[in-house]
């Protein structure tokens, strides 16, 4: 089997993984303006709390629900108590919050859960599939892994799209002080907008666990790829977090594959500030189309 | 009955509206006049929450709404329509209207509203699937007010309806509105730079001048006082 076909498929999974933590970031950057550097510490958590789980003889589907459940209150809570109080407060300010918050999870997971590297159970076998006689590089795990990102993408998408309950999240997000005058309950919508972004990035934690190994800093990098995926698909865009998130996948693969995998790092920033200088606004912004 | 007593709103140390009284009777309409800067739009943001009085208070049907979150105001059945953008330009035509009436969470009577408010403003019908930043100035301005009355308030505050609107659009919705008055007591607060066009469909009118009252009464009597027309309204 070509290199080629084994980095695109390495490409796709990791990509998904990607693609949720970037709409994770997308979906709160759209409904307050803030980046949440906390995102991957608290899906960290959260599957750190499935582990716990699964340690304590929970079998492997509990810790799963555990895992996006956690995400949800986790998100809710941030939101309403720490996050709410300084809205008014210039944007700087909650980003720096976000920040604290990304190392409070970070100094606290050691201390609840053991600052050892663990190994985290994948749901399906991570050995790659035996297609027509060969072995290729796709797992039934892997399998798993996009068709859960898929499923709540959908999910989200209908959510956004077909249902009242979107349309006032949609309204909330763009413009707060006319939703407001139209009887919408803002503050709700918020909270609802960060509880379901820490889910899908909660599903991103327990994803990427087997492969990655979990350690407190474990998601760190993701979530620098995925935000690097979300500014490439121009930040407000659920569609184009999705696909810079898809794209970070193959172009890391293939760069970690033909040029070594030392290189990753810089192979996405390279990246980005390609992109950014060629279309400052991301692949995908929606401002572009409001200018005209 | 929307009642305002004694208001006083300031931004900073700049007053912007001082000890203002105003009584609006259900199935009237009253217009605000004044100049720019006289207090008329802080008046309005002060009846719908969005701006927090200094004293004085609001009161809708007797009870006090002073201290309510914009939403909550919104679901007693105020309708602000504010100036200028406020058309959510990212949603759809369709979207933007729907908007209005979802509190009430009254599908069948939400789609008549839509229905009723698609046949006033037919140009927003041919255009319900587009994204509102595509359309006109003027029928922003229908969506707007179209937004409003999906709503089925029993209390209207309208900034400016006429900006930007054809003034046969314009005297299309106020037949509309003041049929609304006269069939289901719709309560109308009006603000408007053309003094002569809103007292001529207002029943009670009031003169702001940098933020205090000046003139009340009826609009007809405002109409014949030669010396506050020329003080005050310019014609």
């Amino acid at each position: 089997m070509s290199r080629f076909f084994v980095l695109t498929l390495n490409g796709l999974t990791q990509g998904a993984i990607y693609a949720a933590m970037a709409l994770a970031l997308v979906l709160i950057w759209r409904a307050t303006k803030v980046i949440n550097f906390a995102q991957g510490a608290m899906a960290m958590f959260t599957t750190y709390l499935a582990l716990f789980a699964i340690d304590h003889g929970a079998p492997y589907w509990l810790g799963f629900v555990i895992a996006l459940l956690s995400g949800l209150l986790l998100g809710a809570f941030v939101e309403r108590v720490i996050v709410r109080p300084v809205e008014s407060a210039p944007p700087l300010n909650v980003v720096i919050l976000t920040l604290g918050l990304l190392l409070f999870f970070e100094a606290i997971a050691p201390m609840a859960f053991g600052g050892q590297i663990r190994s985290f159970p994948p749901a399906f076998s991570i050995v790659g599939l035996h297609l027509g006689g060969s072995q290729v590089a796709f797992s039934p795990f892997d399998a798993f892994t996009l068709g859960s990102v898929l499923a709540v993408m959908i999910l989200l998408l209908v959510l956004f799209q077909k249902t009242n309950l979107g349309l006032r999240m949609r309204a909330s997000a763009f413009n707060p002080e006319v939703s407001r005058l139209l009887g919408i309950r803002v503050g709700r919508m918020l909270t609802l907008g960060w509880a379901l972004a820490s889910l899908v990035g909660a599903l991103a934690g327990v994803l990427i666990a087997p492969t990655f190994l979990l350690y407190p800093t474990f998601m760190d990098q993701v979530l620098v790829y995925g935000f690097t995926g979300a500014v490439l698909g121009g930040l407000d865009s659920a569609m184009g977090a999705v696909i810079g998130g898809l794209l970070m996948g193959f172009a890391l693969s293939y760069v970690g594959g033909y040029f070594g995998s030392d290189l990753e790092t810089v192979g996405a920033l390279v990246i980005l500030i390609a992109v950014l200088m060629v279309r400052p606004r991301g692949l995908f912004s929606l401002q572009r189309l409001r200018e005209v | 009955m929307l009642e305002v007593v004694d208001l006083t709103v300031a931004y900073g140390p700049v007053m912007a509206l001082h000890g203002v009284s105003l009584t609006v009777a259900d199935s009237s309409i009253t217009t605000v006049l004044g100049a720019n800067g006289a207090g008329k739009t802080t008046l309005l943001r002060t009846i719908s929450g969005l701006v927090r009085p200094r004293s004085g208070s609001v009161r809708l049907d007797g009870r006090d709404i002073t201290r309510l979150a914009p939403e909550e105001i919104a679901r007693l059945g105020v309708a602000h329509v504010p100036q200028g953008q406020a058309v959510l330009a990212e949603l759809t035509v369709d979207e933007n209207l729907r908007l209005g009436g979802l509190w009430r969470r009254d599908p069948n009577g939400q789609r008549r509203a839509l229905a009723e408010a698609y046949e006033l403003f037919p140009p927003l019908a041919s255009r319900r699937h587009l994204a509102a930043f595509s359309l006109s100035g003027g029928e922003r301005q229908m969506l707007i007010i179209g937004r409003a009355l999906v709503a089925r308030s029993q209390v209207l505050l309208l900034d400016e309806p006429s900006l930007g609107l054809a003034r046969l659009v314009l005297v299309q919705i106020m037949a509309r509105i003041k049929t609304l008055v006269a069939e289901r007591g719709l309560t109308v607060l009006l603000i408007e730079q053309n003094a002569k066009s809103a007292l001529s469909v207002a029943d009670q009118a009031m003169v702001l001048h940098l933020g205090k009252v000046v003139a009340q009464g009826a609009a007809h009597q405002l109409l014949t006082e030669e010396g506050l027309r020329h003080a005050y309204l310019g014609f």
